[in-house]
């Protein structure tokens, strides 16, 4: 049908278009090598680096910020999606339940936009101020600036934004806990709590894995709020720097994509940008499999994710 | 389906009314500097009002570098341009056509009025060998100093290092590289150890300090008597020499005695006649 | 997330005598802590969640002034001291409008052709992951994509040509097109799932009666899931007004609406222009405007249109058990009483 050969399109088009950025860096193309925003601007004033075509790109500071923001936003949302399914159907009051629900329901519909805008101008100076001392700006500020966007407040906004949607399906999932289960661990003696912990969430566990999919997804094509956020730079965060990685700029990589907006009238930074895309494009590919792959799983239970 | 049959011919009537549409008036296509970019939207509305069956240019930015490549490729029909040509650099058969003359200024911070810099010192600054604002003299700010830069697409950056820097030194690596003039305000009005360069015109409104340079002060009356040292060339850049709507443009631009042209451009920047 | 609906608590059973509640005193270490942590978090997320909407909301009305609504955009640089941002509204409603009107049709199609017809399997399946894809697909990469399609020279007359002949290529066409794509997902999903759970009988006796299956698609079932297909509408229209990637990379990085050629309505969606969301990033700190004070107002505007189309939403979904039971009453009784002709 006409959607399906839209669609095909779509997808072998990027990858057309990407192509030639690939052909040229090879498999390093992933690998690390320079300052990824020197690459960028070489090609938009059409020039080659010294000694390098000029389709010269190593995306690993954008790979690895893209990896540090989505994996640690999604493990804090998990821990605390679960603890906070637990308490909605276990432990909370009716009166905070029938609150909670529409509260919930809200913050997903809320546009990434405004996340944005509440964390450049309320969160990253609070950062700024009183977490970033001169004395942690001087001990990396040879090789970069700090401010207040950098990989920790991208990281505790990220984690605000997936966290309705792991919420409602961890909910669910608990729910769907069959109620006679949870009645005989009580029977047999054990605490409140260990029946949580041992039956339900075991049972649940498939769910919760679908869910983390969806989000990781979710974290992975955040564009706006990261572009506004994380820092705009090209950086790789250094582990080495111990906690003041955190504090450091980092560009995931599809807010790279959103930032180059203006710029893909040139052919090179165009096959470059698409070639970005086309990596995304493949990850959430690949999410959406899994993400099938745990729903089949899911059907088992009865659960509606 | 009837939904679907009434899509269809409602699109194909769209389609229809648009074909005329596509042959009648095209507006002007003109992108590039961002420094350029309050200049060249007043002199747009301008030259609308004096002919108002033209329809005004559209404007953009993207910075200097984009600018040019969208004149030489056609994908714009003007292009602006912050810097003077580099003959090895830009691509063949672009023909820059000169609009006005600007200012550029260091600034920094609001709280932090640095009185002067020295031609050396602003040297040391923007490279990196001073890091720290104890050892600026005449600083308020304390701790390490926060260098904003400019695009490598950016005009302003190119025409700062020629002027102030020379040939051989570069800007620190280690500098925070903003993509607009715009944002380049924004970024040192928001950090109280911040130190940068914009264009005269941004510093208008901007709640930014400008500083000193080499004694003489930044502002419009010491560039247009050469006595302040930062000046640097507006251009007009098109493939070739320019034609029909994009000639009509800029020789209403450039043409010596239009008053028009001229209270706007003396306004903020400095008049080529 | 849409499809995601919390579910009411079990009531308890009223046979079951339910013991006192367990009192935590006895329990041991790990377990009481791990009893606190979710309470912190419960209630850490409530404070979250209202922090946000407070501070929205504070900062909106604080800065919001009635007549921000209806005045275009001041010149760029400017924009703190005057102007209000009509242009970004209209932008708005147009993208929205025109999405949702090429999504909705296409979805409907497309969600009936699933669920009725569904051969051969093979492209059935492949529809559906592909569906899939693009519902998990980041809004970037589709946004990509749509300026690969329109940047080509037979659909320069759906935005402006530039001198040599080059498509410019951004343009509300161009955007409402990508946009669309981007709410297909979401009424697929609706249509689908209303029809899956539309009783059998309703389709038997529609062939009983002599109806081809593509006349029962077409008289019987939609009309009858219409409230789903209206949510399934709504909810695309929100995912498009909160979008700001596509925006950016489709229709031009401008304030105002700057329209095309001479013809009325054809010219505006021919030009580009701003909607809410580009209209609130550019005036953030990270764009050129700074003027936070006009972004917190419209972003407070933009915040009530997606809340409003979000209470329609539960509006809808709650009417929507009832009424689609009720009409498979009806039609089910109404169908008992006609005798058999033919």
């Amino acid at each position: 049908m006409a959607v399906l050969a839209f669609i095909g399109a779509m997808v072998v088009t990027v990858f057309v278009k990407a192509w030639p950025s690939f052909s040229h860096n090879g498999l390093s193309w992933f690998g690390p090598g320079g300052d990824v925003d020197e690459q960028l601007r070489a090609m938009q004033r059409d020039i080659a680096l010294s000694g390098h075509s000029i389709y010269y790109f190593r995306a690993w500071p954008l790979l690895w910020g893209t990896l540090l923001t989505t994996v640690l936003a999604v493990l804090l949302a998990l821990a605390i999606s679960t603890l906070a399914a637990i308490f909605l159907t276990e432990f909370a009051p009716p009166a905070i339940r029938r609150t909670l629900d529409p509260v919930i329901r809200l913050l997903a519909a809320v546009p990434s936009v405004i996340y944005g805008l509440i964390g450049i101008e309320a969160i990253a100076p609070w950062i700024n101020e009183h977490l970033i001392s001169s004395h942690r700006k001087a001990s990396v500020g040879y090789v970069v600036q700090l401010n207040g966007n950098n990989v920790a407040t991208a990281t505790l906004i990220l984690t605000v934004m997936i966290l309705p949607i792991m919420v409602a399906i961890s909910t669910n999932a608990f729910l769907a806990v069959p109620a006679s289960w949870r009645e005989g661990s009580v029977a047999l003696g054990v605490n409140r709590w260990r029946t949580i912990w041992r039956v339900s969430l075991r049972t649940a566990r498939p769910a919760i894995i679908a869910a983390t999919v969806l989000a990781t997804a979710r974290a992975l094509g955040e564009a706006v709020m990261l572009a506004m956020v994380a820092g705009g730079r090209g950086f790789a965060p250094n582990l080495l720097d111990g906690l003041t990685a955190l504090f450091e700029p980092a560009r995931p990589l599809a807010a790279t994509i959103f930032q180059n907006a203006e710029g893909l009238t040139i052919p090179v930074l165009a096959h470059t940008v698409y070639a970005i895309g086309a990596v995304l494009l493949a990850s959430a590919a690949m999410l959406s499999l899994a993400a099938w792959a745990s729903k089949q799983r899911l059907k088992r239970y009865g659960v509606r994710a | 389906m009837r939904a679907h049959r009434t899509l269809i011919v409602s699109t194909i009537l769209a389609l229809i009314l648009a074909i005329p549409a596509a042959a009648a008036g095209r507006r002007l296509i003109i992108d590039g500097s961002t420094s350029m970019l309050p200049l060249v939207q007043k002199l747009a509305t301008a030259y609308h009002k004096a002919y108002p069956h033209v329809q005004a240019p559209k404007i953009g930015g993207g910075q200097t570098a984009i600018g040019i490549g969208d004149a030489a490729s056609g994908r714009a029909d003007i292009g602006d341009a912050s810097r003077d040509p580099i003959p090895g650099v830009d691509p063949k058969g672009l023909v820059f056509s000169k609009i006005a003359r600007d200012g550029i200024c260091i600034i920094t911070n609001s709280a932090n009025p640095l009185p002067n810099l020295s031609q050396e010192t602003v040297q040391e600054i923007f490279t990196g060998s001073i890091r720290d604002w104890s050892k600026v003299p005449g600083a308020s700010a304390s701790g390490p100093i926060d260098l904003f830069d400019r695009d490598g697409a950016s005009g302003t950056q190119d025409a700062f290092q020629n002027i102030f820097l020379g040939e051989t030194l570069r800007i620190s690596p280690s500098a925070t590289a903003e993509s607009s003039e715009g944002l380049e305000v924004n970024a040192v009005g928001a950090d109280k150890s911040a130190i940068g360069f914009v264009s005269f015109a941004a510093t208008i409104n901007g709640g930014v300090h400008t500083v000193n340079y080499q004694g003489i002060q930044c502002t419009l009356r010491n560039a247009k008597s050469g006595q302040y040292g930062g000046v640097r060339n507006f251009w007009m850049v098109t493939k070739g020499a320019p034609k029909g709507a994009a000639a009509k443009f800029i020789n209403w631009v450039v043409k010596p005695g239009n008053k028009t042209v001229r209270s706007i451009v003396s306004s903020e920047w400095i008049a080529i006649h | 997330m849409s499809i995601v609906e919390l579910a009411p608590p079990a009531p308890p059973g009223p046979t079951i005598a339910r013991p006192p509640r367990e009192r935590t005193t006895s329990w041991p270490l790990a377990d009481r802590i791990g009893y606190w942590l979710c309470w912190m978090v419960g209630i850490g997320l409530c404070l979250i969640a209202t922090a946000v909407v407070l501070f929205m909301f504070v900062k909106g009305i604080s800065y919001l002034h009635l007549d921000m609504l209806v005045q275009s955009p001041a010149a760029s640089g400017i924009q703190s001291q005057s102007g209000g941002f009509w242009d970004p509204i209209e932008g708005t409603l147009i993208v929205a409008v025109l999405g949702t009107a090429i999504a909705a049709p296409l979805g409907v199609a497309l969600g009936a052709w699933l669920s009725e017809y569904g051969r051969p399997s093979w492209l059935a399946r492949m529809v559906e992951s592909a569906i899939e894809i693009i519902a998990g697909a980041p809004s970037v990469v589709l946004a990509l994509f749509g300026l690969i399609i329109f940047a080509q020279s037979f659909l320069g007359f759906l935005s402006q040509n530039a001198s040599n002949g080059a498509v410019y290529g951004r343009s509300f066409f161009a955007a409402s097109a990508v946009m669309a794509v981007l709410a297909l997902p979401l009424v697929v999903a609706s249509t689908r799932e209303a029809l899956e759970q539309l009783p059998d009988r309703l389709r038997e006796a529609s062939y009983a009666l002599g109806r081809t299956r593509a006349t029962t698609i077409r008289r019987v079932l939609l009309p009858a899931i219409r409230p789903s297909i209206a949510t399934g509408s709504v909810l695309g229209m929100g995912r498009i007004i909160g979008d700001t990637a596509i925006i950016r990379l489709l229709l031009g990085v401008s304030l105002t609406t700057q329209g095309v050629g001479h013809v009325p309505l054809i010219g505006v969606l021919r030009g580009t222009g701003a909607t809410l969301t580009s209209y609130v990033y550019e005036n953030s700190r990270a764009g050129e405007g700074d003027a936070p004070q006009k972004a917190y107002a419209a972003a407070f505007v933009l915040l009530m249109i997606v809340l409003a189309l979000n209470a329609l939403v539960t509006w809808l979904t709650s009417g929507r058990e009832r009424g689609g039971e009720r009409r498979a009453r009806l039609a089910g009784l109404r169908l008992s009483w006609v005798p058999w002709t033919r």
